[in-house]
């Protein structure tokens, strides 16, 4: 046990000085306890590491057991006279500020440690190390996001210090007053009846194989069939030919899975595509390859002359080549979704640049991992009107792919998703805030290095963002509070999905300034009682959807008791998933 | 009943079918037909015509504006659709917003 309590107190050494403090405190325990032993090698190691600190009489510190006591109170002594000095004051504050962090092992800090260390090479503007970075913050906004952060900081701190407790975790730091209101908001037991169109649906799906025609019917009746088909899985190739019949403008097919090629060659071999404007064949991977394109897509140069919207997810047979073939025949897209392709390389992105570089709005690739982000660069700088970018899941998507894609597109950039980019930091999220002040859309769930900086770039930088998606981030309650406290007013759909920190400051900052929200989600944050999410939804008005997956704290208390009528509550209780997917 | 309370529907064909206004409601379509202010022809003499739905399709959406006021009152039954209905039917409820 004494060789481990030294180690530790040789490797506390070795971290910076303001940790000094506690090695004192440390040590001193040690003498204490040791005070029967003869050798005190504790305090050589104390006296090696800072002589200017050190009395020089420390070096006597061989003593026999007897006088044990004397270093000890010579210690103790010496520690007295250190409270006097300011600068030992500023070191112990430091001390106690960083302790928590040094006393809790935090696997994602350690990572972001070591990983930071290749991001400062691509990134030399700001320091890595995650203490700078926090300090910095400090001094650089004088902005509206810090003095938010500020006030919610301080209204914390005043709490504690009236309950008296040391630790902000414990304690539901900010009180909630919200007292549910019996008989005014929707009541249980009322049902809205259904719509005669779902009902309609509902019947004609039951009875798809009687369907004789589909035509005159309009494509918005036509995509809600298919969806409810496609769901059921009772789409089939007869219900594909009466949707390709006659010259056809939207086919939506959000699940091609039960498609076989052969049934793809036969039914699209006599599609007029001359009309067709949106063509989603989605998870088509089965029935997609490059051969089958040329003799049903692609007959000709010009076989989808009108089609502006392409998706063709899952295509994972589908190669750069088979693509250029698709592309060469469809010179109008302004919208395409290769996401799961995973066969297409950065070659693919270069084809699209080559034959759409002046139209292309809306590009997604997520999960396509064949393309390299770093390797496409320069394809995608060329796409001169990207509005539109999805990343997803895309491993080498890097902070320095960031900076020079938004360098050179972000002023236009209306919607980026960047869900799962396990490497990116802050300062991805600074030059995004920086650049993209038109940005509407934001999804940056499942990055888990982005700290609270992050949210103080964009409460300072993008105004217009309506929507933001968060997922498993490790942001504080405070800094959502405070980026809801500036920017909350605009946003019209925000997720904070798992992100379990959620607790009172957002649901305070939510109920004050969210009086655009449509859509909430805030499945397993665990923090929020009854009485938070009461607040919420009374507060907000415009609020029509609340998702609330896993959030087994919230009881009949908030259900029956919140007086909005008009928001729908979805994943407590027995609620259908798959309509909300 | 009172002449004011109820709206006269006319199919395609010319039937013409006197409801509730009440039950006409329901239509999302035309409530705002009979309630906007922009003073519709239909607002002034409670009628309106659909050339494009058929008398028997126009009699089961009565049908469902009946079934769906019951409904809210809180009397859950089932609202049965002949299958070869289905397809205009749909149509005509979403032209109607119900």
């Amino acid at each position: 046990m004494k060789g481990k309590s030294i180690a530790e107190s040789e490797y506390i050494e070795k971290s910076e000085r303001k940790d000094e403090i506690e090695n004192v405190n440390r040590k001193r325990r040690f003498s204490r306890e040791e005070k029967g032993k003869g050798k005190l090698v504790v305090e050589t190691d104390l006296e090696s590491e800072d002589e200017s600190l050190v009395d020089v009489s420390f070096s006597d510190v061989e003593l026999p057991a007897e006088e044990v006591k004397s270093p000890d109170e010579k210690l103790s002594k010496r520690s007295n006279r250190r409270t006097s000095g300011g600068r030992m004051e500023r070191f112990r504050d430091a001390a106690r500020r960083n302790a928590s962090r040094f006393a809790y092992f935090n696997t994602r800090e350690e990572e972001e440690e070591n990983n930071n260390n290749l991001s400062v090479e691509a990134e030399r503007e700001i320091p890595s190390v995650e203490e700078h970075i926090e300090e910095k913050v400090v001094e650089d906004w004088p902005g509206p996001f810090s003095t938010a952060m500020k006030i919610i900081r301080d209204r914390t701190a005043n709490l504690n210090v009236r309950q008296g407790s040391s630790s902000s975790d414990q304690v539901p730091s900010v009180q909630i007053k919200w007292v549910p209101q019996k008989g005014k908001g929707k009541d249980g037991s009322k049902r809205l009846p259904p719509s005669l169109l779902d009902l309609s649906l509902r019947v004609l799906v039951d009875n798809a194989d009687a369907i004789a025609s589909l035509d005159h019917v309009p494509d918005a009746m036509r995509h809600k069939l298919c969806q409810m088909l496609c769901d059921s899985r009772q789409m089939n190739s007869n219900l594909l030919d009466l949707l390709l019949s006659g010259s056809p403008t939207e086919i939506r097919l959000r699940e091609c899975s039960w498609l076989t090629e052969d049934q793809f060659s036969e039914c699209f071999v006599k599609c007029d595509t001359s009309n067709l404007t949106v063509l989603q064949l989605d998870y088509c991977g089965q029935c997609l390859a490059d051969y089958n394109i040329p003799s049903t897509l692609a007959r000709s140069l010009n076989s989808l002359p009108a089609l502006t919207t392409l998706s063709l997810t899952g295509a994972y047979r589908l190669s750069d080549a088979g693509l250029s073939v698709l592309v060469s025949s469809a010179p109008a897209l302004r919208s395409v979704n290769l996401s799961q392709c995973s066969f297409l390389t950065h070659g693919a992105i270069e084809i699209l640049a080559s034959s759409l570089a002046s139209v292309l709005l809306e590009l997604f690739i997520n999960d396509c991992q064949s393309i390299d982000a770093m390797l496409m660069l320069p394809s995608l700088k060329k796409l001169e009107r990207l509005k539109v970018l999805s990343v997803a899941g895309l491993e080498s998507v890097t902070d320095k792919f960031i900076k020079e894609i938004i360098t050179a597109r972000g002023d236009g950039m209306k919607e980026l998703i960047l869900s799962g980019c396990g490497k990116l930091t802050d300062s991805s999220l600074k030059i995004i805030a920086e650049t993209c002040s038109s940005l509407r859309s934001l999804d940056i769930g499942n990055v888990p290095k982005l700290t609270d900086n992050s949210l103080g770039y964009l409460a300072s930088g993008c105004r217009s963002l309506e929507l933001l998606k968060l997922c498993r981030n490790t942001f504080s309650d405070d800094a959502i509070g405070a980026f809801l406290e500036i920017s909350g007013e605009v946003l019209k759909e925000l997720a904070l999905n798992n992100v379990g920190k959620v607790g009172h400051n957002t649901a305070l900052s939510l109920a004050r300034r969210s009086r655009n929200l449509v859509s909430l989600d805030l499945s397993w944050c665990r923090n929020l009682t009854d009485e938070a999410m009461g607040l919420i939804v009374d507060s907000c008005l415009s609020l029509r959807v609340l998702k609330l997956f896993g959030c087994t704290q919230i009881t009949d208390v908030f259900l029956y008791g919140h007086s909005n009528a008009k928001v729908e509550i979805i994943g407590l209780k027995l609620s259908p998933l798959l309509e909300h997917i | 009943m009172k002449k004011v309370d109820t709206v006269k529907l006319i199919s395609a064909e010319g039937m013409e079918f006197v409801i509730d206004k009440e039950a006409a409601m329901v239509s999302q379509t035309i409530r705002n037909m009979l309630t906007s202010p922009g003073g519709f022809a239909e607002a002034e003499h409670g009628e309106v015509t659909f050339p494009e739905i058929s008398a028997v399709i126009l009699e089961k959406i009565c049908q469902y504006f009946y079934w769906s006021l019951q409904y809210s009152r809180g009397k859950e039954t089932e609202f049965h659709i002949e299958p070869e209905l289905t397809l205009e039917l749909m149509m005509a409820a979403n032209y109607l917003h119900t």
